[in-house]
């Protein structure tokens, strides 16, 4: 699923999560906020019941006083008497007022003047018409609030009808008690109860609207003009207002001169009083969903947060999965081309082997040059072994665990074989190749050869391989001191002309299995390890490996490693007093020649071209000084090496030892040169001691070999056990150790195996070389068997593994099996006698 | 680019949590600045005539935006001419209240002339400037003791659209008020003008008389002392008065009989006006307050409404005089709890914008130097400068306004003739 996917469904789960916990949140408000509302609305109920007992007790009093009064028969000065005896409240008083001339006496005098008890309502309309005054102890019979013309107090009045003696007279007149009370006295009482509706107000509102006790959020002088004045509304809804808010409990919520929400909570005073009590409370005090915000932002945090963790962790799940699918498909490429290229790069040697042996077989009857071959295909063979073994080795390179094996060898041959393996190509595509030697004194040196060899190869083969048909290679190997005692510092040059490489694969240039991408590159197979493992050998052998490249322009590779020198070398190699003429177009190689042939001992001449030889040499053979020697090279321009040697021996002397030098195979050249007149051959690049032993061979001098051949006399008569289900595997090595005096016995698996060392008399085996995959019991299995046999000899016998299970968790097994050795498949002949060399000298060390 | 999105979104709502609440309005911002602490808690008791006052009330709300804690209330008194006195020195005192100016030289008052706070008072920091001042009263030691917080005038109101109608235009001289009754007469307008008529408290004869009397008597200072005295020698400036009032009667520009049909001289005059068949209506200033919330209140003017202002009637052959006179005015008890905050909202209020924004929705005449800001008393605005009395700044007092109220109503009636008014000036009751 693509990101865009996950992130939708990631949003819409979020999104359900929070519309659930509103829709919830919202359900739960709505269920707390009628709560709330009805909570309102029963506070204002329980203020009406308050409201009512109270007014109901102020009407009471008036109710008796005025019928005492009536009862009485009294003037309105006896009443207004009575009443002052009887009223103890020091803010209320009592109005009594005829009916007739709305005049009459207060129980308290008026505001400034304590004599004046006289009060009028003449200008006010509170008496005009009295029938809302009921009879007594009918109802509440209370006025709307008015000014207190006695003491100008805002004020109410509870009232009844009453009947006074006239005292002039003695007539019955009309009149009105009033027991009068500040509305501040009200106002006083009417304080909200509930601590949690704290900005709750309470207001009075008569049948009309109008007000009896105005809080502050009300405006107007009547309640349904304020209401009209702020909420949209119309006659029949106004209609319906009153009609409720004046005959029904309940609440609705209204707009305040602000424009805030608020609730209001309405119910009818005693259905006599027709008041209303409104308490009004802002919406806000009642938002109970606001609490719930921090629930929901918590959540939607909370939700954000894992979303982001889960993107941020999706994109990084992602990323190692984009990279590990990228590196496994790279992997899973380059190891395709790997096992592709393969071939090609076995095939190489292959292909000299092969056609070196066809050389062999055409010319057997000439045992130079047959030896020659059968040289060149040992040579060609063990650089397919190693190969081999790179390609075992490749997973040491990657763990990092490759190791050297040093043994003295010669630079020399390992120089002959790098051009030996690159003639072909070079010749294929026609490469101007060059390789030069310089100062090469030591020829023996200490190290791992076949290592050298590889780091060799690699660099020189891939030179080959890109490097255009018609370009030129040039090789340079150059020996100069080291600041490492005992070693010379070796210098291996390789400057192509070739494709070159782009600066950003020069930075993954050591990676395994990189290769450039390149339309010519691909064209050319490769495995894209031979790099890494130079750089890895180079590395262990504490070397530097330094590459210049420029696209299109060429590469130039500089190994440089301190290699130490072997204990034994040649001995002193000094030709006899010699004149040697050298003719090349190459200066360099001139140079290098002249140098190399001076340090034998040699006075050396050269010439650029084979004119200049010839007229060298008749210059010397008038003069009766001839050359000792004419080094010739094949390849020059205008007169090539053949047509030189064919004028030598036509037109100036036809004894004079010349040889050839050849860069690549002479066979084709060889019958022509011969005829031409040439006394030998001798390959490029031109090592001391090639050119030492060659000249002394030309001259008839002999020849003097340093390296002794390896006696191993004292392993005749050795007798081993061979575990090998393979015959010819059996007969090759059977052959083998016959060659040097060994007797074996075969053992056709590891069953067999077993058994016959169960039965042999103790001290028949010296050693038992024993392969590993084989039918019935394998090698393994069989050396467990051996180790836990009674016969302590048969359990101690040394057994060393002859397999091609070549890879180090093989010999790993090997060993923990309880073999003593390993050795694989091809087997290198000096390693099998080294190792019974081994066992042999332990066995006479006990 | 969610993540953009989700910073905005962040940042909107912490602009937006952080702009809550903050902002006033630019004009109060720039008009009032707070001298107390907003904190202040107290009441502050207004007390006036008025059955409702909801132009001060909008005041309260706008004044709470400064002092959420101050509690402001509006109180009417019963009988408040009579009240007052006594309301003064009982325990609901307010802070502030009504004054008139009828009552200046009216014992009746002393103490409650005695109970006002001198307004002028520098260190009050009034801005008695943004009021008119014709409409400031001084007392003889210069303190200013009301101050009106909205004026009235005398004039009519004018049914514009019956006027386009018909094609006849507004009148600006006596002649051309007669030729427009006579044209609507003939269109068949039988009331032209009317006005209230059924007593003699405010009748429609003294709203015609009583500026052409105010303004002969601006033309004779001298005379205003007198007159105020009720010399009956004042009375000979009536004249001119009530021959223009006779004359719009015997032209039937007014209809009396009418006239009398209209029970009282608020409520029903408006909603007779609002029928939409009286090109002018006879009133003061304070009927037309009454026009606003009363125009949902007539049927026949929300099924055909139309626009109308307010004008002086142009008795004169230069126009209508227009008698600049204090509507209520307000004075501070000195005597009253939360002085402080009681003068802090009196400078609240006496701003150009606080009363502009009384006396439009109370639609009365602002007292303010700014008259043109309402279009019903556009007309107003128009008036030549001599033909504008202050009654105030001319000295006239209740007693004179008594004499020529009484004079007109009875020439008006028919029940005296002009000469005999004249004649009686100083006694008529």
């Amino acid at each position: 699923m693509k990101r865009t996917g996950i992130i939708f469904i990631n949003v819409l789960i979020m999104v359900a999560i929070l519309a659930t916990v509103s829709v919830y949140i919202a359900f739960n408000d709505k269920i707390t906020r009628q709560r709330q509302t009805e909570h309102f609305e029963n506070t204002n109920i329980a203020m009406e019941h308050v409201t009512e007992n109270y007014l109901e007790g102020e009407q009471r009093i008036c109710d008796v006083w005025a019928q005492y009064i009536n009862s009485r028969n009294m003037t309105m000065t006896e009443a207004a008497a009575f009443i002052r005896v009887s009223h103890v409240l020091a803010n209320t008083s009592a109005h009594l007022v005829y009916l007739d001339s709305k005049k009459g006496v207060s129980t308290r005098t008026h505001l400034g003047d304590a004599d004046d008890y006289a009060v009028s309502y003449t200008s006010l309309d509170l008496l005009n018409d009295t029938s809302w005054i009921s009879d007594i102890g009918q109802s509440i019979n209370i006025s709307r609030a008015y000014t207190n013309p006695m003491n100008g107090e805002q004020s109410i009045a509870f009232c009844n009808k009453i009947t006074l003696r006239d005292p002039a007279d003695g007539s019955a007149r009309a009149a009105v008690l009033l027991r009068v009370m500040p509305l501040s006295e009200l106002e006083d009482k009417w304080v909200f109860p509930q601590e949690e509706f704290e900005n709750a107000e309470l207001t009075l509102i008569d049948f009309d609207g109008d007000y009896i006790i105005k809080s502050k959020t009300f405006k107007n002088s009547n309640f349904f003009e304020f209401y009209k004045s702020y909420n949209p509304t119309d006659p029949a809804i106004l209609d319906a207002l009153h009609t409720k808010l004046t005959s029904s409990t309940g609440s609705i919520t209204l707009l305040n001169s602000r424009g805030e929400k608020m609730l209001l909570a309405y119910t009818p005073i005693a259905e006599s009083v027709e008041w209303s009590l409104l308490s009004l409370i802002p919406e806000a005090d009642l938002r109970v969903e606001m609490q719930n915000w921090p629930l929901i932002g918590f959540i939607s945090s909370g939700l954000l947060l894992l979303f982001i963790i889960d993107l941020l962790f999706i994109q990084r799940f992602n990323k190692k999965l984009r990279v590990a699918a990228q590196a496994a498909e790279s992997a899973s490429k380059a190891k395709t081309d790997f096992l592709s290229t393969m071939s090609h790069d076995i095939r190489t040697p292959m292909n000299a082997i092969i056609g070196l042996t066809a050389i062999a077989q055409k010319n057997l009857d000439d045992t130079e040059a047959t030896g020659e071959n059968l040289r060149k295909i040992a040579l060609a063979g063990n650089h397919l072994l190693t190969l081999i073994n790179d390609i075992l080795d490749i997973s040491k390179v990657e763990s990092g665990k490759l190791s050297l094996s040093p043994v003295t060898f010669s630079i020399v041959e390992t120089v002959e074989n790098l051009v030996n393996l690159s003639k072909p190509m070079v010749k294929e595509k026609n490469i101007d190749f060059n390789f030069r030697t310089n100062r090469i004194e030591k020829e023996y040196l200490y190290t791992d050869p076949l290592r050298l060899n590889q780091i060799y190869i690699n660099i020189l083969s891939n030179a080959v391989k890109y490097t255009e048909p018609g370009g030129n290679v040039n090789v340079d190997m150059l020996e100069e001191e080291s600041p490492v005692d005992g070693c010379v510092r070796l210098t291996y040059r390789v400057a192509d002309n070739g494709i070159g490489m782009s600066p950003e694969f020069m930075k993954r240039l050591y990676q395994p299995f990189t290769r450039q991408t390149d339309s010519r590159v691909n064209r050319i197979q490769g495995t894209g390890l031979g790099l890494a493992i130079t750089k890895q050998m180079v590395d262990l052998m504490g070397g530097t490996i330094d590459c210049q490249s420029e696209q299109g322009k060429g590469t130039t590779f500089t190994v440089v490693i301190d290699i130490p020198v072997a204990d034994r070398q040649r001995d002193d190699m000094q030709l006899d007093p010699i004149d040697v003429l050298v003719v090349d177009d190459d200066e360099v190689m001139l140079q290098t020649a002249a140098d190399t042939l001076g340090s034998l001992g040699a006075a050396t001449e050269c010439a650029t071209s084979g004119a200049e030889a010839l007229e060298k040499i008749a210059a010397r053979h008038g003069e009766g000084r001839d050359y000792g020697l004419v080094i010739l090279d094949w390849k020059m321009p205008d007169m090539d090496g053949i047509e030189t040697v064919r004028r030598i021996r036509s037109e100036i002397d036809e004894t004079l030892p010349i040889l050839l030098i050849s860069a690549y195979d002479r066979t084709e050249v060889e019958d022509e040169a011969k005829k031409a007149g040439a006394n030998g051959f001798i390959n490029k690049p031109l090592f001391r001691s090639t050119l030492y032993d060659k000249i002394n061979q030309l001259l008839g001098k002999e020849k003097r070999s340093v390296e002794a051949e390896e006696d191993y006399s004292d392993l005749a008569g050795v007798h081993v056990l061979v575990a090998e289900d393979n015959d010819i595997n059996w007969e090759v090595i059977q052959a083998t150790l016959g060659m040097f005096g060994i007797t074996a016995d075969r053992a056709e698996n590891g069953r067999v195996c077993v058994d016959m060392i169960k039965t042999a008399e103790k001290g028949r085996y010296t050693l038992i070389f024993m392969d590993v995959q084989m039918p019935e019991m394998n090698g393994l299995d069989a050396t467990k068997t051996i180790r836990k046999l009674d016969d302590p000899w048969a359990a101690s016998i040394p057994i060393i593994a002859m397999t091609a299970d070549a890879f180090s968790e093989n010999i790993a097994e090997c060993l923990a099996a309880g073999m003593d050795g390993h050795i694989a498949k091809p087997v290198d002949v000096k390693l099998v006698l080294k190792e019974i060399r081994k066992i042999t000298e332990r066995n006479d060390q006990t | 680019m969610k993540k953009l999105l989700a910073i905005i979104l962040a940042a909107t709502m912490l602009l937006g949590f952080a702009a809550c609440g903050t902002e006033k309005p630019q004009e109060i911002q720039e008009g009032f600045q707070p001298k107390l602490s907003a904190e202040t808690e107290c009441k502050i008791n207004i007390a006036g005539s008025y059955s409702n006052f909801e132009a001060l009330e909008a005041e309260f709300d706008r004044f709470n935006e400064f002092y959420p804690n101050v509690e402001l209330s509006y109180t009417k008194i019963d009988d408040y001419n009579n009240a007052i006195a006594t309301v003064l020195e009982g325990n609901d005192a307010p802070n502030i209240f009504f004054s008139f100016s009828w009552m200046t030289g009216n014992a009746a008052y002393d103490s409650v002339f005695g109970r006002m706070e001198n307004l002028a008072d520098e260190a009050l920091g009034l801005d008695l400037a943004c009021i008119r001042p014709g409409l400031l009263s001084h007392d003889a030691d210069g303190r200013v003791l009301m101050v009106p917080i909205f004026s009235t005038s005398y004039g009519m109101l004018i049914n514009n659209d019956l006027f386009e109608k018909e094609g006849l235009a507004v009148p600006k001289t006596l002649q051309e008020l007669m030729d427009v009754c006579a044209a609507f007469r003939e269109k068949g307008y039988k009331n032209p003008m009317m006005g209230y008529s059924a007593d003699a408290s405010a009748p429609l004869m003294n709203t015609i008389a009583y500026p052409i009397f105010a303004g002969t008597l601006a033309e004779h200072p001298e005379m205003v002392a007198r007159a105020n005295a009720c010399d009956p020698a004042a009375g000979e400036y009536m004249r001119p008065a009530l021959e223009a009032l006779s004359q719009l009667i015997e032209k039937k520009c007014v209809d009396l009989k009418e006239c009398e049909k209209i029970s009282d001289n608020y409520t029903e005059v408006i909603l007779r006006f609002f029928e939409g068949d009286v090109p002018m209506m006879i009133c003061t200033g304070d009927t037309v307050s009454g026009t606003g919330k009363r125009e949902s209140q007539s049927e026949a003017f929300t099924a055909h409404p139309f626009t109308y202002t307010f004008a002086p009637v142009p008795m004169t052959d230069k126009g209508g005089y227009f008698l600049d006179s204090p509507s209520i005015q307000f004075s501070v008890n000195s005597a009253c709890n939360d002085l402080d905050m009681t003068n802090e909202f009196m400078r609240f209020l006496l701003t150009k914008t606080e009363l502009n924004e009384m006396a439009s929705v109370k639609r009365l005449i602002t007292p303010t130097t700014d008259l043109s800001f309402d279009k019903v008393y556009a007309p107003v605005a128009d008036v030549a400068p001599e033909l504008i009395v202050s009654p105030s700044e001319l000295g006239i007092e209740d007693t004179l306004a008594v004499q020529i109220r009484l004079a007109s109503f009875k020439v008006g009636t028919g029940e005296m003739t002009i000469d005999e008014a004249m004649a009686k000036y100083g006694t008529l009751e």
